[in-house]
């Protein structure tokens, strides 16, 4: 039985490295390579900001709350609020929650889209024009997810940190000097670095494993939607692992 | 010039293509034809490599396509036109785009050139004012009709379209057969087509090739095909009685 399992892992990885190194390389036609590029960036970025900023603005705004009702012991400063949003949303929030939430947006799409181009002979018929399929197809998703996941790191940071002060704030839980003077407090900018460097890595990572997951379908529709439900719970269960190894190594 | 030396092919142990040998000539519309399942289709799709053979070798105008590593076969590649029995358009283009499409990738026009171009196939398959459609907008013959546009737009010199008049009406059929006619001899394309329509054959076949479970049992002009003693070919195209009354006159 452990053995199967990994056979299996073995497999799955050694024809995603595969399919990587076909990927990478000089795509064909530049025109219709940046056109992709931008029609992935909207797709897999811009279609994602709503949600995002959504998310972000809401959860910042219940941890500002959680750490104010929690904090009862008068000793604490309020500001700590401040600075232990701002610390969650950087560190943890922003990367590591919205990869998986992006994981389950995005991934799912991406499989579903090349795993139909698959099963209705699309892919075949790019290769047989002498179109390196991989590459075309899912060169431009990664570099879209290297592209946007960490602008949209940032983006919820902005709004996480933004949600607690107003939220805060309006509740009457956090005076807004006092969330203010959190945030600037022992402030350190390496943590915005790392977020966003963890972020980059998860990009790639879901876009890219998403697209292994689709191009390799095997069957109908049926196993389209296999492929994309696993698609979305490995990449998940990636980010969490690369996650822990970045923080401990980081 | 395709060659088709002593190929076989298997899929899970079960043989489908058996020692295959024959020679599709170039100018010429080679047919093959035989019952649904006899292995027309995977004959096809081992000649371009979309599935690699067992045994034996495909040649193009004498160059040895099997033994090709990827780089010279994607030259060869570009030299295929092919028309899958799908169609196998691409679902996010419109219908221009999808003509476009091989031109934007592989030839150094302008932009309003492969228009152009694109332009003059679709008006070639008589498929006119619907550029900016969607493949899912129009008929089933439509699609078939612009993956032969998307086929030929790059003027390729091997043409291998699978079923391309299946599920059309009589007319359109003969539409089709004096197109793909038309342009064979045009440009002097070596042409393969799959087909179980003896209509069509009788139109346009120079050779015919009668795969009968996945072994090459017949092979001859459509001259020779009337007064072939070979029962597993008679049966074929006298199985309607239309052929059947066909037959007392001849
Ligand atoms: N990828 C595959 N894996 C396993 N078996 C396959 C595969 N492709 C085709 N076959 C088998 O090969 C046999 C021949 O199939 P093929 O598609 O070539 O038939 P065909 O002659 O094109 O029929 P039709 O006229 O209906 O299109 C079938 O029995 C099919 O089950
Ligand atoms: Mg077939």
């Amino acid at each position: 039985m452990q053995n199967y399992f990994r056979m299996k892992f073995f497999y799955h990885l050694g024809r995603y490295v595969l399919l990587m190194k076909k990927a990478i390389g000089r795509p064909d036609g530049k025109k219709m390579f940046l056109r992709n590029i931008g029609k992935e960036i909207v797709a897999v970025g811009y279609e994602s900001v709503g949600i995002v900023a959504l998310i972000s603005f809401f959860m910042g705004g219940v941890m500002a709350m959680q750490f104010a009702i929690n904090m009862e012991n008068p000793i604490l400063p309020q500001y700590l609020v401040g600075l232990g949003t701002r610390d969650v949303v950087i560190l943890e929030f922003s990367s590591l929650v919205i990869a998986l939430i992006l994981a389950g947006k995005v991934g799912s799409n991406i499989a579903s889209e090349i795993g139909t181009m698959r099963i209705t002979q699309q892919i075949d018929a790019l290769d047989i024009m002498g179109v390196n399929s991989a590459n075309y197809l899912i060169l431009p998703k990664v570099l879209a997810g290297a592209v946007c996941f960490p602008v949209l790191c940032c983006l919820s940071i902005i709004t996480g940190i933004a949600g607690g002060w107003i939220i805060g704030d309006v509740t009457g839980l956090v005076p807004s000097g006092q969330f203010v003077l959190g945030l600037t407090f022992l402030f350190q900018p390496f943590y915005v670095v790392f977020t966003n460097i963890k972020m980059f890595l998860f990009g790639i990572l879901i876009t890219s494993i998403s697209s292994y997951y689709g191009y390799y379908v095997k069957g109908g529709s049926l196993q389209v939607g296999h492929a994309s439900t696993t698609a979305v719970v490995v990449s998940s269960v990636v980010v969490l692992l690369f996650d822990l190894v970045l923080t401990t190594i980081l | 010039m395709i060659e088709v030396q002593n190929v076989s092919k298997s899929f899970n142990g079960t043989q489908i293509l058996k020692n295959v040998s024959t020679v599709f000539e170039e100018g010429k519309v080679n047919c093959i034809i035989g019952r649904s399942g006899s292995g027309k289709t995977v004959l096809m799709k081992s000649i371009v490599g979309l599935h690699e053979v067992d045994e034996g070798k495909i040649l193009f105008h004498g160059r040895n396509y099997t033994d090709m590593k990827d780089k010279q076969r994607k030259e060869i590649r570009k030299e295929i036109g092919m028309v899958f029995q799908s169609g196998a358009l691409f679902d996010s283009e419109t219908l221009e785009d999808n003509v476009m499409f091989p031109l934007r990738m592989f030839s150094d026009m302008s932009e309003e050139e492969c228009r152009e171009r694109a332009n003059f196939c679709l008006k070639r398959v008589e498929v006119i004012n619907k550029n900016k459609l969607f493949p899912a907008e129009i008929s089933g013959g439509m699609q078939k009709r612009v993956a032969i546009a998307r086929a030929i737009a790059l003027k390729p010199k091997y043409l291998l379209c699978d079923e391309p008049n299946s599920g059309l009406d009589p007319i359109t059929s003969i539409v089709i057969d004096e197109l793909l006619h038309g342009i064979v001899k045009e440009y002097n394309i070596t042409a393969i087509v799959n087909t179980h329509d003896m209509n069509s054959v009788m139109e346009i076949a120079d050779k015919i090739i009668f795969i009968y479970q996945g072994q090459k049992w017949w092979e001859g002009s459509k001259e020779e095909i009337w007064s072939t003693d070979n029962k597993e070919l008679n049966d074929l195209i006298f199985a309607s009685p239309l052929t059947k009354k066909i037959k007392q006159y001849i």
